[in-house]
């Protein structure tokens, strides 16, 4: 028990560590000085982080329950605050600015709806025994936490962020899986959303529409949409098996990778430790989750369980995305790589999540 | 239950990524090292000059000048446009359109692309001044060959163009790429080895904006080798200003070595067209009716007429057939066979001397008869015909010296005394080039031996003409190279001599004429001579296509031969 604790932190501070060197390497060759701290402002980001992480461990994760419509209410106004006060970058309106550092409502969003739909999955049967979740009909069981979900996504694809919105979906998906509705209007809503997906292709932007064209065909435009897909693939595969070494990265250092400190810091770390670190990093990241999914097994409370799952499977799906994204293997969806990537939200909302799942850990042991 | 699932699949998923790291890194690893290495590095070529040519007292034929070309790194259209329009002002270029050959000339945002080309170095310097405010300017020098006497020589020196699929397939093993410059025809063809020059360059490592980050290596590119050639720029000059344009060819070589001091071919073309490229010029330079780019001199054959009497003559002395005492009638035709052979005049009764003079035709259709045709035939090989003179231009000729057998073999004839007749006054199936009609001269001014003729001096600054092959001493009697002589002189000196317009010059020279007939058209005219008589400097050899006679070579010698004088050559 107190083991599991004490792992996920050593191995979230390991990840943070190479994601500090990565962000470090990256920036090495860029010439002006904003640049070169920006390795010094993600240290900055992991302390607080960290804090926050032991904050939220003593923090007793019940008491999320009694929030939860308050947290959800908070985001849903973050959410329409991006839309009036947001900052544009990079063609899209994501971030808050909040004093001296920029806030991307969407991270928090993700985090939120687990714990939204960890509650209304859990509700039905701490309140009613009689009633378990797989008897429920379609409307309780499908229809009204759909609802629920479609408001926050609906503000999200309009920023326009496909990724955290798609990722909202799976999460979606899954704690309807887990929290036991029928597999029936499962497949019912998979069925839905690929009928709607022909509709939904109209109101994409157009570089999203490129975007994807160009995840099934990277070679239409190497050196438009494609440009990021292409540099990432040969940066990680000229990495090799022993990788070029570190800040001897080509494609990273003599910048021919966009982004390459926050979507795409898997490339810049792949290219510079080949493929023995990219394994290694991969079973950490593997850890963290089984870790999560450890503690989500051990615990009876409906509650805490679903939210441990909904954790875990949050942080899996985004590695997953991320990475796959970073292959080639996934189209190109601003997702950044939780605990690497730079960038202060990320960093917050993913230690939040882990603080949530030590103390579900920590908790349980008192009942 | 369902959570097994789960656990399974996110076992799935990161399995799904760990194969996915191994195929990019490890499977598919070495096509992705290239791939990354092509990004960032870039060559940079530079060019060398190509050697340039010179004449034998070191004066410039051909050589280079420099233009620049102007490229711009393709990142960032703001940057671009900026960079574009400060060039637009200084080459009093159309934005709009310097503008659209950016577009045209676009290959990727890596790639430097090529707005101007042929820039003058002012306007060059004025550009590289830009380069402090604008760092995606390139400049590259680019060397091109440059024709200061424009036509002159050109037959000798050929001309440059982008390597055709032929010359390709034969120099593919020595280096030579596609869309390599390389020489055509003359000099610039056959020596194209030692010319060109070695492509430098700088291979760069650069970022994604196509900025140099490091130097990774230096090749500094090497001119090639300057030649120089045997050729007098200012008697090549005076033989062409006297050809004026009429069809033919102009040699003069020195005759105990066997260098060429000019070669003049005509019609001439203008080298240049091919370096500016301007296509309409090209086309019409090869279209050409006239064959301007043919070079007459030693790639041309033609009947040889009158002058081929010399080799009879030969003949006839060294085997014995004839003496000086030998006299022929000529009444003004004959009859062998059963056809009639003319003659251009009557002669009434003479010796060699006096049939070399005025080249009677009767004269050696008897001596031809009394030789043979096997011996004029073997006389004719050892003079050299029939082959390549081994010159060091390409694309020479052969020529055709026919023979019994030959007819025999080829054109299941038999050999009769009318061809025989024939051959001994050079008509018939006989073709040579005025190269080895000038070696024949050569025999005889320097008393009996086969030079052959070159035209390069040294390579590099170093002579080469000790490497040459050594000229083949003929072993002809005294006696027979004295009579020849004595004709050839008499062909000028008496007065019913047929060069006898070269008879006022203040140089005694001795030369043949002879005027052949074709089949369509005027006759050709030959003149082959050599001067000064007692000690000959210089073996000179006029033809004229369709000239009508040799009377008009004649007077070509005679215009050439006195410009020489006026100028001091001689």
């Amino acid at each position: 028990m107190r083991n599991i604790n004490l792992s996920i932190l050593i191995i979230a501070l390991l990840i943070v560590c190479i994601g500090i060197l990565s962000i470090y390497s990256s920036n090495y060759q860029k010439e002006g000085g904003l640049w070169q701290l920006l390795y010094k402002r993600q240290i900055l980001w992991v302390i607080l982080g960290l804090t926050l992480f032991i904050f939220i461990s003593n923090f007793n994760y019940r008491r999320l329950w009694d929030m939860t419509y308050f947290l959800y209410a908070f985001v849903l106004f973050l959410l329409c605050l991006v839309f009036i006060l947001g900052i544009v970058r990079l063609g899209a309106q994501r971030w808050l600015r909040v004093v001296w550092f920029n806030v991307q409502p969407s991270e928090i969003a993700k985090l939120v709806i687990v714990i939204f739909l960890a509650k209304y999955f859990s509700t039905k049967s701490v309140n009613d025994v009689s009633l378990p979740i797989s008897k429920l009909g379609v409307f309780r069981a499908l229809i009204l936490p759909f609802l629920f979900v479609a408001i926050p996504v609906g503000l999200i694809i309009e920023q326009p962020d496909l990724g955290s919105s798609a990722m909202i979906l799976l999460i979606f998906i899954t704690m309807l899986y887990l929290g036991g509705v029928r597999l029936k209007y499962i497949f019912v809503f998979l069925l839905m959303i690929i009928l709607c997906l022909p509709i939904l292709w109209h109101f994409l932007r157009d570089y999203q529409k490129d975007r994807l064209l160009v995840f099934l065909n990277p070679n239409i435009d190497p050196l438009g949409a494609g440009y990021t897909v292409i540099q990432s693939k040969i940066a990680i595969g000229s990495g090799g098996f022993f990788g070029k070494g570190w800040l001897k990265g080509s494609q990273s250092q003599l910048h021919f990778l966009p982004e390459s400190h926050t979507d795409f810091i898997f490339a810049t770390f792949a290219e510079e430790w080949g493929f023995l670190g990219s394994s290694v990093l991969l079973l950490l990241y593997y850890l963290l989750v089984k870790q999560g999914i450890t503690i989500a097994c051990k615990t009876s409370d409906n509650f805490g369980r679903l939210l441990a799952f909904g954790i875990s499977f949050m942080l899996g799906i985004q590695v997953f995305i991320n990475i796959a994204m970073n292959l080639g293997l996934a189209p190109v969806v601003g997702l950044p790589l939780p605990l690497m990537s730079y960038g202060g939200s990320s960093i917050f909302v993913t230690f939040l999540s882990l603080g949530v799942l030590v103390n579900i850990n920590k908790t349980r042991a008192i009942f | 239950m369902r959570i097994n699932i789960i656990n399974r699949i996110v076992i799935f998923l990161f399995l799904f990524l760990g194969l996915g790291i191994l195929n990019t890194e490890v499977i598919q690893s070495k096509r992705f090292r290239e791939l990354s290495n092509k990004n960032c590095i870039r060559l940079l070529p530079q060019k060398g000059s190509r050697g340039r040519i010179l004449d034998r007292n070191g004066a410039i034929i051909v050589d280079n000048y420099l233009t620049f070309d102007v490229m711009v790194s393709s990142y960032g259209e703001s940057e671009v446009n900026k960079t574009l329009s400060s060039v637009a002002k200084i080459l009093d270029a159309d934005f709009g359109g310097l503008k659209d050959k950016f577009r045209n000339s676009y290959i990727a945002p890596f790639m430097p692309t090529t707005i101007a080309k042929n820039i003058d170095i002012k306007k060059a310097i004025a550009l590289e001044e830009l380069k402090q405010d604008l760092d995606n300017i390139i400049i590259q020098p680019y060397p091109l060959r440059r024709y200061p006497y424009r036509k002159l020589a050109c037959h000798a020196i050929g001309y440059l163009n982008e390597i055709d699929r032929w010359r390709l397939t034969k120099l593919a093993s020595y280096g030579y790429k596609t869309k390599d410059i390389v020489g055509f025809g003359g000099i610039e063809e056959k020596y194209d080895y030692y010319l060109h020059q070695e492509e430098g360059g700088l291979s760069v490592e650069v970022d994604h904006r196509g900025r140099l980050v490091s130097v990774l290596g230096f090749k500094p590119p090497s001119n090639g080798k300057d030649i120089q050639l045997t050729l007098d720029l200012e008697i090549q000059k005076i033989a062409e200003e006297s050809l004026n344009g009429r069809n033919g060819s102009v040699i003069i070589m020195e005759p105990y070595s066997g260098e060429i001091i000019t070669l003049a071919s005509s019609p001439s073309f203008d080298p240049s067209v091919f370096v500016k490229k301007s296509d309409s010029a090209v086309v019409s330079l090869l279209d050409d009716s006239s064959a301007s780019l043919v070079n007459r001199a030693s790639s041309g054959v033609y009947p040889a007429g009158s002058v081929f009497k010399l080799v009879v003559a030969t003949a006839a002395l060294e085997t014995g057939k004839i003496n000086l005492s030998t006299t022929f009638y000529c009444p003004g035709s004959t009859y062998i066979g059963k056809q009639e052979f003319s003659c251009w005049d009557t002669h009434n009764l003479q010796n060699l001397i006096g049939a070399i003079t005025h080249s009677c035709n009767i004269f050696f259709y008897r001596t031809g008869l009394l030789v043979g045709a096997q011996n004029i035939y073997d006389y004719a090989l050892k003079f050299g015909f029939s082959h390549p003179t081994a010159i060091d231009l390409p694309y020479e000729a052969s020529g055709f010296v026919p023979s019994p057998l030959w007819k025999k073999v080829y054109r299941l004839k038999n050999w009769f005394d009318g061809d025989t007749a024939n051959l001994a006054i050079g008509q018939g199936e006989l073709l040579v080039s005025p190269l080895q009609i000038t070696r024949m001269m050569a025999v005889f001014a320097n008393r009996g031996t086969l030079v052959k003729p070159y035209i390069v001096k040294a390579i590099g600054g170093r002579d080469i003409t000790s490497l040459r092959r050594k000229a083949i001493t003929l072993s002809l009697k005294e006696s027979t190279i004295n009579y020849i002589r004595q004709g050839l002189r008499s062909v000028v000196s008496d007065a019913y001599g047929t060069a006898k317009v070269l008879s006022d010059l203040p140089v005694s020279v001795a030369g043949k004429t002879g005027t052949a007939q074709v089949g369509r058209g005027q006759p050709h005219g030959w003149f082959v001579g050599f001067f000064p008589f007692q000690e000959p400097k210089f073996v000179i050899c006029i033809f004229l296509e369709h000239g009508g006679s040799g009377h008009a070579s004649s007077i070509v010698a005679k215009q050439i031969i006195e410009r020489m004088i006026q100028e001091k050559l001689i």
